[in-house]
């Protein structure tokens, strides 16, 4: 969660993380600011992000994405 | 020939006076209720500007908001699109440049408006929607514009750190749209997707196609770029004919795996530009839709748009590198060698365009006009202006233009042009940035900032988020003791582009 967090804050300082839970619903986080970050957890959690994955659900907020993460991680 | 783009709205307001013309998620304007709003606010506004004034409009991402812009021009004034969702600082040096005395708000940007450095009048659109049409006011104004007078001010990245007021006139917007509209083949069965932000220079094809061809277009919400999967079921939903997208976002479905879920049914046709497309990408569009017409565009926001367009017939590989073709109606293309001299067939030389579709120049920056639009070197009889692209390009055997990326720092970067040197200007701003540099990971699509001093990553990042436009913010942060440099004493670029 940590190393997560890490790479959030490092992508949107401005954002806040901790509490955020609608991070895609409410437009926080933009295409742009997306396709960043799939190509870093990839890289950091040795993942593959698929296609059916990007759905606002998994994206919301930080807990969300740790737990897609740990998903594909089981995978 | 038609003396202004109002020639054109009349007559499709006449001739579709109850088709839908902009629709959004909410609402939708046809082509006779979008002619009247356009008098009511054009009448209005005559009250307010003289005839070839400009007007600062700041609206949202709805299909009312194409009105408010030629509601200025029903007027007789030009309008410079500003959007609310960029920092107050970028807004306010776009209204240091446009000095208009007038700006035009959605309700919603209210607020944003009354915050910024301007001292001029702030109207609100929805309080003036209702403006009884004065004709024979609004014939006097149509009547003060010639084809050669402003329709709108489009700001882009300049390298000294203010952005650059591009000039378009309503004769170069009506030649690029009859070219394009010709070339994809537009008619009043089509349904664009908007994209682009419609202060951007991309989406004068959404907005101008349909007020010339009768077609509609259907603006997409944009959080829905980010769910590939929400996007591709309102494509459908909207019947969506023909799409204008930028290399990135057309990428962006493909990257994200969009079509394993579904495919846009009724897609006939799609351009793009902006950057060079990764051909991997379009091969997925291609595999799932064969029957779609790409076309490859290029051209800068100097010469209306695009220059020069590519029908793509051949089916791509992952290393297909498309040629950006032949110009446009309208348009002409010469190379030149760094000395102004012709270049020869086969070889490289630098992209420069004529016609009647350059842009009248950099709003109040006779500097930077003089400098990027001159005289063609090779013409000595008669007044021809040509405008150096900055971009390298060489013809191959078939006469397609070759597009050999940049000769300066400006990068392509999400759709947008950038120049690292403003990033570089801004950064130098940041209390704790002693010195530093800008450069763009191309295969990771990243910008980065190569920075020496004390701040930290956060504190420029900040910085970056308050002050400039979310594609000018650096992504990648690389705090250094000293910036390496070359005997010359210039920062070594190459090898900081090792440390990427």
């Amino acid at each position: 969660m940590e190393e997560l967090m890490q790479i959030l804050e490092e992508l949107r300082p401005d954002v806040d993380f901790e509490n955020e839970t609608a991070l895609i619903t409410d437009g926080v986080l933009d295409s742009f600011d997306i396709v960043a970050l799939v190509g870093e957890l990839n890289d950091a959690f040795d993942i593959e992000i698929k296609p059916n994955n990007l759905v606002p659900d998994n994206f919301n907020s930080a807990k969300a994405m740790m737990a897609l993460i740990e998903e594909l991680q089981d995978e | 020939m038609e003396k202004s783009i109002l020639c054109r709205l009349d007559s499709s307001a006449q001739r579709y006076p109850e088709k839908v013309m902009f629709k959004d998620e909410s609402q939708s304007i046809t082509f006779g209720g979008f002619n009247s709003l356009t008098k009511a606010v054009g009448t209005f506004l005559a009250g307010k500007i003289a005839p070839g004034e400009p007007v600062a409009v700041m609206s949202g991402r709805h299909a009312l908001t194409p009105s408010c812009f030629l509601g200025v021009v029903r007027a007789g004034g030009f309008y410079a699109p500003m959007d609310g969702d960029m920092p107050k600082t970028r807004l306010n040096q776009i209204l240091g440049v446009i000095e208009a005395k007038t700006m035009l708000v959605d309700k919603a940007h209210l607020e944003t408006a009354q915050q910024l450095d301007f001292s001029g009048e702030i109207i609100v659109f929805e309080d003036i929607c209702d403006t009884p049409a004065d004709e024979s006011l609004l014939a006097e104004r149509a009547d003060s514009i010639t084809v050669t007078s402003p329709l709108y001010v489009i700001f882009t990245s300049g390298s000294t750190g203010v952005p650059k007021g591009v000039i378009t006139s309503h004769q170069s917007l009506m030649c690029y749209i009859d070219a394009v509209g010709k070339v994809l083949s537009i008619d009043d069965t089509d349904i664009f997707g908007n994209q682009s932000p419609l202060d951007y220079i991309a989406a004068i094809r959404d907005i101008y196609l349909p007020i010339t061809f009768g077609a509609s277009t259907f603006i997409i919400p944009k959080n829905e770029f980010a769910v590939p999967t929400a996007l591709f079921n309102t494509l459908n939903r909207e019947k969506i004919t023909a799409l204008c997208w930028s290399v990135a976002g057309v990428e962006l479905p493909a990257k994200l795996g969009a079509f394993d879920e579904g495919k846009p049914e009724y897609l006939k046709k799609l351009c793009f530009s902006g950057s060079v497309m990764p051909c991997r990408y379009l091969k997925i569009w291609q595999e799932n839709l064969p029957d779609v017409l790409y076309v490859n565009q290029y051209g800068p926001t100097e010469a209306t748009a695009s220059c020069t367009y590519y029908v793509v017939k051949e089916k791509v590989d992952d290393d297909t590198v498309l040629p950006i073709g032949k110009p446009y109606d309208n348009y002409r293309i010469a190379l030149l060698n760094e000395d102004n001299s012709p270049t020869p067939m086969g070889e490289t030389g630098e992209i420069c365009v004529s016609g009647p579709i350059l842009a009248l120049g950099y709003y109040g920056n006779s500097e930077q006009t003089e400098k990027s639009f001159m005289q063609n070197p090779l013409n000595d009889k008669y007044r021809e202006l040509i405008y150096k692209t900055g971009d390298l390009g060489s013809y191959d055997l078939d006469g397609n233009l070759l597009f050999h990326g940049r000769k300066d720092r400006q990068i392509k970067h999400l759709g947008h042009r950038i120049e690292l040197g403003e990033i570089e200007e801004t950064a130098k701003k940041i209390e704790g940035v002693t010195d530093c540099c800008a450069l763009y990971n191309k295969p990771k699509a990243t910008l980065t900032l190569f920075y020496t001093g004390q701040a930290t990553s956060k504190e420029i990042v900040l910085y970056f988020r308050q002050n400039m436009p979310a594609f000018m913010v650096p992504r990648k942060l690389i705090s250094l003791e000293k910036l390496p440099t070359l005997p010359n004493g210039k920062t070594d670029m190459q090898t900081l582009k090792s440390y990427f």
